[in-house]
């Protein structure tokens, strides 16, 4: 927005050298035109904005939300949940920009905020941000061979085994980045599309990666190779062509994995590597979640999906935007335990209780 | 016992101080007092007081009335002064033993006091003013033994000898009680209370009804409005240094040291003050006629109901088991008279359905007053349209959620529907100034003899005051009934259908008229049916038809012919008729030849014949010849008569028999001229025409 704006600066600045003749009255009139123009644009860009990545930071106390024109918005949960909130405690305590491009993701190591949008990873410190001062502490550029073609980062995942980040995207590859000594360790090779997502099985230290070829990845971080391919779209139970075969949510919980997209959301056995229940969800599912013995899950609809592991839909929770991109819930800080969700709209919806929306945060 | 009720004081005020009485006059004395307050006058008196107050003490340690009987019959007085003496002994007695006695002490006294009214020797009221002072002396633990009694006796309260008089003394005893036990602690003595009160009093009774349908304003629910009362330890303390007079939610249930740590959940602070602003609208709903208060309730009702909408409860099936046990431990209908309103609680009583039926029923009873027609709603609360579509909206809403509530929830919505229903109908019956449930029976409804499979015969055999005899079809059956006795139905008025002569001849009078013009064929005399019909007519009706005469007749026709020519001599209407066309005739000049034949049709009367009869004298036979009378007939007119203006009259008579219509003026003229009695002729004329 900041670089819309001076561009707009900068023009008029050019339209008063080519027009000296000007009074001072025209000046005024120009100037308010520029705001008023400034302001049609904010609205534009609230109307068009979208909320791709978020995370709480390890405090429980703050939520960041990456949207697609690459800000991060930080919002204060301990003021928005308090008991005097105004409608001003719902708005970010702080929004800077960190990519050029959109933020597919965010993720809260136990001190820094990651983020990546193309090409790049920025790390931020959270004791920084919270004083509302930003410094990218790093910047690293994974697979990144040549210069006209950056991919772009869809997903990234913390394995607290190594105290690596799993990194998923554009080329294909999955990455591995040691956060002790900030190199690339290894490179995962086998998807034929872009990764959409990646997991990781704590006991097992698998990795898990979903892509747009339709296929979930198993990998085994120790031989840095896949072990097991689940092609979701030729399960005849889970195939919904008219949607496609890309996969782009993955989600496990110990034996079990939680797979959607193009297919139905599915929920399978990893042993057996079979799929136990299909959820009769209508949309693609952007984000599931494992939440005690239910799945929460959203995508295509208004809604936030809780779905029974047995495969039934138990209810779907209305919300404001039109299509859901994530949904994180807050296991930092009891006091603060919420679910939040975001996607197609500047408001990111906030629920308390699980089973009703309470209020919505906003850019 | 925290109130020292005023009746109390009263009774205090008379042991003791004798100062009250300022006047002890010798009326006094002479027990001949007509002071309404007796006990004053027995005060004073040494002897009648201290004589029954000892042997209602005896009779109470021997727990018989006999005592007291002996008393009441040697205290002097009459019978009203006598009672008067007694009660007061008997409340004297209360209220030496009060405080100092067991309960069992004052019901046995209070028995006592049931059988000396039962004896007639105490007025009626004394048992219901002994309970009471009994109630308003003792505290609340012993007040609930003494109200088991008085419940206990809810048939002696109710027999006649006590129910007028002691009714409104125990309804003010029930409203003390109530008014000294806290809603919220005591409820189970305050709702047996009500139930006693309920027990007591008829149906009908409307004392216990809110008949002006007003609303119990002061059942205000509290909650924490503003943040400085939201952290609960603070609250929690305010609260008690505050000692609010309206009842409070029960807010803050845990010990201080929870208190004082934060909340461990996140709470909606925005929906908590929402869904409770809502307990204000439910607890005084005319805010809602309000436009910005209503306003405010759709939006906090849209929220709130959304959020019931969205939460879905689980079906309790899971835990049966759980449930099963706490129905064994009788904690499954746990009852509270106010929410609790501790927004730490927010989060499970949404996961209530008990608490959620609350809250949905309290909309639907709030839409039924707002919606119904209720009398002692003011003229402006009236619903716009949009309220009422919104209303209608919602309520669907409340009973769907209703429905979607796990346990039995279709079940529970029928029921609140059944019962709003029948709400409605006491509305109703509220608004018709509550009639009587007793309905007055007719005054001439007859005791109803027991049915019986078939009909008696006395049932259909013309039984009762109108002999109605049923024929078996309802048509035959109210012919049969137009009159009872045939004989009289016959001879009434309706059964004579005989017509007059003048009525039934008017037609056949007008065509015998030659003016008529009317042909013989055509005349109604010619019709055999009216012909033989006339006959009738003529033989019930008419002299003519039993007068000898010596025409011969060859028809019927000639003979009716005759008759009616008679006829239309005598009825006065028809010339009359004539004269009246004549008068026309008149007036029309131009017409003369019509008068004249008109004039020269005129019959002859009496009077003319009888002044011709004396000018022809004995000439008479003269005429006889031109009158083509016969020879048998002129000797039967000199037979008749031998006067020979009578012979002469009765010859002019026997041609207008026999001429009838044609014995004209004219014709008579004829006659006279030919026979050469021109004079008499002339005469005839002029008399004719000056008439």
């Amino acid at each position: 927005m900041t670089s819309q704006l001076t561009a707009v600066l900068c023009r008029s600045s050019f339209d008063h050298q080519m027009a000296p003749k000007y009074n001072i009255q025209n000046h005024l009139q120009l100037f308010l035109f520029y705001i008023e123009l400034v302001c049609i644009v904010c609205v534009l860009q609230l109307l068009h904005m979208s909320v791709f990545s978020q995370s709480f930071s390890p405090c429980g106390r703050y939520l960041a939300a990456g949207n697609n024109y690459g800000e991060i918005a930080l919002f204060s949960l301990s003021a928005a949940l308090s008991p005097d909130a105004t409608v001003q405690s719902q708005k970010p305590v702080l929004t800077f920009t960190a990519h050029e491009g959109p933020v597919f993701t965010l993720i809260s190591s136990d001190c820094h905020l990651l983020s990546a949008g193309n090409g790049e990873i920025s790390a931020w410190s959270w004791t920084e941000l919270i004083k509302k001062v930003t410094v990218s502490l790093n910047t690293q550029q994974p697979g990144k061979q040549h210069d006209l073609i950056i991919p772009e980062i869809n997903a990234m995942i913390i394995n607290p085994r190594d105290n690596s980040l799993v990194v998923g995207g554009g080329d294909n590859n999955v990455h591995i980045l040691d956060l002790e000594h900030g190199v690339f360790k290894s490179v995962l090779q086998g998807h034929s599309d872009y990764i959409h997502c990646v997991s990781v099985r704590e006991r097992e230290a698998d990795i898990l990666s979903g892509s747009e070829d339709g296929a979930v990845r198993i990998w085994d971080s120790r031989m840095d190779q896949s072990v097991h391919c689940i092609e979701v779209y030729k399960y005849e139970s889970c195939a919904r062509p008219q949607y496609g075969k890309w996969i782009s949510c993955v989600t496990t919980d110990s034996d079990w994995m939680l797979c959607g997209g193009g297919p139905s959301l599915s929920l399978w056995h990893l042993r057996s590597l079979s799929p136990t229940s299909i959820f009769p969800l209508t949309g693609c599912q952007r984000q599931a979640a494992f939440h005690q013995d239910m799945i929460l899950a959203v995508g295509d609809g208004p809604f936030v999906s809780h779905c029974l592991l047995g495969g039934e839909v138990k209810a779907q929770i209305p919300c404001t935007p039109q299509s859901l991109n994530t949904l994180q819930l807050n296991t930092n800080s009891t006091e603060h335990r919420v679910l939040t969700a975001g996607g197609s709209s500047d408001h990111i919806e906030v629920f308390t209780n699980l089973s009703y929306r309470a209020f919505s945060l906003s850019f | 016992a925290n109130r020292v009720p005023r009746r109390h004081i009263d009774d205090s005020a008379q042991t003791g101080s004798a100062g009250v009485v300022s006047y002890p006059t010798i009326t006094n004395w002479l027990g001949i007092s007509l002071h309404p307050n007796t006990w004053m006058f027995v005060n004073v008196l040494s002897f009648p007081l201290t004589h029954p107050q000892a042997s209602a003490k005896h009779a109470l340690a021997g727990k018989t009335g006999k005592h007291l009987l002996n008393a009441f019959n040697q205290i002097p007085g009459n019978e009203t002064e006598k009672k008067t003496t007694l009660d007061q002994a008997l409340r004297g007695v209360l209220g030496d033993q009060i405080q100092k006695t067991s309960c069992d002490d004052y019901l046995s006294l209070i028995y006592l006091s049931i059988d000396a009214v039962t004896e007639g020797i105490c007025s009626a009221t004394t048992p219901f003013v002994l309970l009471g002072d009994v109630l308003d002396c003792l505290p609340l633990d012993q007040c609930d033994k003494i109200f088991s009694f008085v419940e206990e006796n809810v048939s002696t309260w109710k027999s006649n000898s006590f129910y007028t008089a002691g009714k409104n003394y125990l309804l003010r005893m029930c409203n003390d009680l109530l008014r000294r036990l806290s809603k919220s602690q005591n409820t189970v003595f305050c709702g047996r209370i009500q139930l006693f009160l309920a027990r007591l009093f008829p149906l009908s009774e409307k004392s216990g009804l809110n008949l002006q349908s007003q609303f119990n304003l002061d059942n205000i629910t509290v909650f924490n409005k503003n943040e400085q009362e939201s952290t609960l330890g603070q609250k929690h303390t305010e609260e008690k240094e505050d000692g609010m007079e309206v009842e409070e939610g029960e807010m803050g249930e845990d010990d201080a040291p929870s208190n004082f740590t934060f909340s461990s959940i996140p709470i909606d602070y925005n929906l908590y003050r929402k869904f409770w602003t809502l307990q204000d609208y439910f607890r005084n709903p005319v805010q809602c006629y309000e436009k910005f208060s209503w306003m405010t309730f759709l939006k906090y009702s849209d929220e709130t109901l959304a959020v019931f909408k969205s939460y879905k409860l689980d079906d309790m099936q899971a835990s049966k088991r759980k449930l099963e046990e706490l129905r064994a431990s009788g904690g499954e209908h746990v009852y509270f008279a106010k929410f609790l309103t501790s927004e730490k609680l927010m989060d499970l009583q949404l996961s209530d359905s008990n608490f959620r039926r609350h809250i949905l029923l309290q909309y639907l009873i709030l839409f039924q007053y707002l919606k119904g027609q209720v009398k002692f709603k003011s003229s402006s609360c009236v619903l716009n349209d949009d309220q009422t579509v919104w209303i209608e909206e919602t309520t669907k809403l409340v009973y769907q959620l209703l429905r979607e509530i796990p346990p039995d929830g279709d079940k529970f919505a029928t029921m609140v529907e059944h019962i709003l229903n029948t709400e409605d109908n006491w509305n109703g019956w509220k608004n018709e100034g509550c009639p009587s449930f007793v309905k007055e029976r007719t005054v001439d409804d007859k005791p109803k003899r027991p049915t019986r499979k078939r009909q008696a015969p006395e049932d259909f055999l013309g039984k009762g005051p109108d002999r109605k005899i049923f024929m078996g079809n309802d048509e035959l059956t109210r012919l049969w009934n137009l009159n009872q006795d045939n004989m009289e139905a016959c001879k009434s008025d309706s059964r004579e259908f005989m017509p007059s002569l003048d009525e039934f001849f008017a037609e056949a009078i007008e065509q015998a008229d030659p003016a008529n013009m009317v042909e013989d064929e055509y005349k109604v005399v010619r019709n055999p049916n009216y012909g033989w019909r006339a006959l009738r007519l003529l033989s019930r009706r008419s002299p003519h038809f039993f007068q000898p005469t010596n025409q011969k007749f060859k028809s019927l026709a000639d003979y009716l012919d005759s008759m009616v020519s008679k006829l239309a001599k005598e009825l006065p209407d028809i010339p009359s008729e004539e004269i009246k066309t004549g008068e026309e005739d008149d007036d029309d000049n131009g017409d003369n030849l019509l008068k004249d034949s008109n004039d020269s049709d005129k019959m002859v009367t009496n009077n003319q014949m009888d002044e011709i009869a004396a000018k022809l004298g004995a000439e008479w036979k003269a005429l006889a010849s031109h009158l083509e009378m016969k020879a048998a007939e002129l000797r039967e007119i000199e037979t008749d008569s031998e006067d020979v203006d009578m012979q002469a009259k009765l010859l002019l008579v026997a041609w207008q028999d026999r001429e009838g219509a044609q014995a004209t003026v004219d014709s008579l003229v004829n006659a006279l001229n030919a026979a050469g009695f021109s004079q008499i002729a002339d005469s005839l004329n002029e008399n004719n025409s000056r008439r």
